[in-house]
């Protein structure tokens, strides 16, 4: 299957790109109060309010230094929309689906860990809002 | 192709006309004598008839002209108008209607036979015509798709003159060098995005309805009802300017025509009973429409004779098995809801009206697939109030912007009640005071200069501030009071429990609306 690979807080990061909806850059991310640490603040993006999540600290807890793009990554399922800011992003790689983790997608046998966007939100939504 | 333009000018000319008429005839029914009135019903049937006249459309213009010899001659005084002569007219109306929506033809057999029926009568002197006292019971349905709102002139100028200042913009790109290219570029495309951010917001404004008008979409189907119950019904709206997406508008007509149904049917009682029972002899239907937090809240309530307890009883007993015990151990609001079950129905017979036992299953459905609840308040001869929250899909709202930190915060305008310098006098007159800082876990420095905002109380709050004395929260800065696309809180955002949505300014930038309950809530 097709997925889209990007790196935060160390790791590889691929998302089925069937869900990927785009990639925006130089957007104004505006701050909300009492969210969790990773929770970056929204965006309005062509008439939809997103959630955009830092994911190195969603991976890590901590900010990332190796960030060099300034781009997000949108995305969009059932009902859902959030943002994914990635420390760098790699590309789109055909990769075998082969029990969702720890699949090899380049020659060095770099492994991506594969998330579904539903896994993202799960976990966010259990993350401590409000204090 | 030429007549394809002018005969749907024509429908949207005639329809207009049409509805004013009917809207004048409920006016006129009122007050027979009013010769003005009937001035004005004369004169929008004769605009109709010069239109159809101007298409040959002859058989229409026949009809107009026999419907606007009565009108002129009640407008002179010379013969006398009475109801079963403005039964008539409303008839007469609903035939051109259906005139005008064939193009000028009649292909219904039943409209063809009314058209006879009607055209008899109208060529009898109107005196002639004795008034009838026997309504007549006629099914009513809920007006049509709602496909056209009524918009502002002052939205389209300003829409016509922001998507000039876009197309010109293009002429406004400066010459630049290689070096200065990026940055240029990158500052005009900014300007670019924000015109068009703010032209975005405007068209979202062109989705908008007030609920005055949906109210008024039903002010003759109530007439008719109330004509077939031989009852005495108004509608009065309440908080009509609060503008509402005209998508869940169009879903809440049906609801709102079998709550109306069961209101006439069911609840206001004929006039002579209500004045033996110290009422008005004229009943009243309120449609109350408020804003709380994201959601909008729509009550429908009457003043009618309240929900049929005993019939209540009679179904829990007989359908569901349940003992007087296990009735009494029920609360009022899980009782009343009992007539959201499919099977219920008050009614003593089936008419063609109400009855049928699937009304208020049919609106607890529609509500709850709109994402929406419905509560039920009622009591014996003082009558009946459905409050129906639903999620604000979209909606302009007014609210004073602050910056807090580094925060942009928003509170609905209706909410505040003064703005003031934080000096220590001001802080002196604020009995209750929210530290929001405290509240959004933010650190405890402040620019020092800020304000204070003074909140009134919301209707809903516990705490017992005076009048002169409100709720005031801190902000660094204000920013202003203006208008927002409010829209609703996502899962995350909610869990915060102090958003009550989400406001998008005219030029595309955002901000988190702090809801007044919740604050108030958390400060006690």
């Amino acid at each position: 299957m097709d997925i889209f690979i990007f790196e935060a807080a160390g790791h590889y990061i691929g998302i089925e790109a069937k869900y990927i909806y785009r990639i925006a850059d130089n957007v104004s991310i505006v701050p909300v109060p009492l969210m969790p640490s990773c929770y970056e603040g929204l965006i309005y993006y062509r008439g939809d309010l997103f959630d955009v999540i830092d994911m190195a600290r969603f991976m890590e807890k901590e900010a990332s230094t190796l960030r060099d793009d300034p781009y997000v990554i949108l995305l969009k399922w059932n009902a859902e929309k959030v943002g994914l800011i990635p420390d760098r992003i790699v590309g789109i790689k055909w990769v075998e689906d082969n029990g969702r983790t720890g699949a090899v997608f380049n020659k060095r046998g770099d492994t991506v860990k594969l998330m579904t966007p539903d896994e993202i939100w799960r976990k966010l939504a259990g993350l401590a809002h409000g204090t | 192709m030429e007549l394809d333009k002018y005969q749907k000018i024509f429908i949207q000319e005639s329809s207009k006309y049409l509805d004013e008429l009917d809207t004048a005839l409920i006016r006129v029914e009122k007050d027979l004598q009013d010769q003005q009135l009937w001035g004005d019903i004369h004169g929008k049937i004769h605009s109709v008839k010069g239109m159809a006249r101007a298409l040959s459309m002859t058989d229409l213009a026949t009809f107009c002209h026999a419907m606007e010899s009565w009108c002129k001659s009640f407008q002179d005084g010379t013969k006398i108008p009475n109801e079963r002569i403005v039964q008539l007219l409303f008839d007469g109306t609903d035939l051109l209607k259906a005139f005008v929506a064939g193009k000028g033809e009649i292909s219904e057999p039943e409209d063809l036979e009314r058209l006879r029926s009607i055209s008899e009568d109208l060529a009898k002197d109107p005196e002639d015509l004795v008034d009838r006292a026997a309504p007549e019971i006629r099914p009513s349905t809920a007006p049509g798709k709602i496909d056209r709102i009524r918009v502002d002139y002052a939205l389209i100028e300003s829409l016509l003159a922001r998507s000039q200042e876009i197309m010109l913009l293009e002429k406004t790109l400066p010459p630049l060098t290689q070096d200065q290219i990026s940055a240029g570029l990158g500052n005009w495309i900014n300007h670019y995005i924000s015109m068009l951010k703010g032209l975005y917001f405007q068209l979202a404004q062109l989705r908008l309805m007030p609920v005055q008008d949906f109210g008024e979409l039903f002010v003759k189907t109530l007439r008719d009802l109330s004509k077939s119950y031989n009852r005495d019904v108004t509608l009065e709206i309440v908080g009509g300017g609060l503008e509402v997406d005209i998508g869940l508008m169009d879903r809440l007509r049906e609801p709102f025509m079998h709550l109306l149904r069961n209101a006439v049917a069911h609840g206001i009682e004929p006039p002579d009973e209500r004045e033996k029972s110290g009422k008005a002899r004229e009943g009243k239907i309120v449609l109350e429409a408020d804003r709380h937090g994201d959601q909008l809240v729509l009550t429908v309530s009457d003043d009618g004779r309240g929900l049929d307890r005993e019939a209540i009883s009679e179904y829990l007993k007989d359908k569901m098995g349940m003992s007087h015990e296990e009735m009494s151990a029920l609360s009022n609001e899980k009782l009343l809801s009992i007539i959201c079950r499919p099977d219920f129905s008050s009614a003593q017979k089936t008419t063609q009206l109400a009855g049928r036992g699937i009304g208020m299953n049919v609106i607890a459905q529609a509500i709850e697939y709109l994402g929406g609840n419905m509560k039920i308040q009622s009591e014996p001869s003082k009558g009946t109030r459905f409050i129906i929250s639903l999620p604000l899909s979209l909606s302009i709202i007014y609210a004073v912007l602050f910056r807090l930190g580094d925060y942009i915060l928003a509170i609905p305008t209706s909410h505040v009640r003064a703005i003031e310098n934080d000096d220590s006098k001001s802080s002196e007159k604020v009995e209750q005071f929210c530290d929001l800082r405290s509240l959004l876990r933010m650190d405890a420095e402040g620019s020092g200069n800020g304000h204070i905002i003074r909140l009134r109380q919301s209707a809903t709050s516990h705490m017992p501030l005076s009048e002169n004395e409100g709720l005031g929260i801190s902000a660094d800065a204000i920013i202003g009071n203006m208008p927002l696309m409010a829209m609703p809180l996502g899962e995350l955002l909610a869990k915060t429990g102090l958003f009550a949505g989400v406001g998008i300014m005219e030029n595309g930038d955002i901000s988190p609306i702090l809801d007044l309950e919740k604050i108030q809530a958390a400060v006690a």
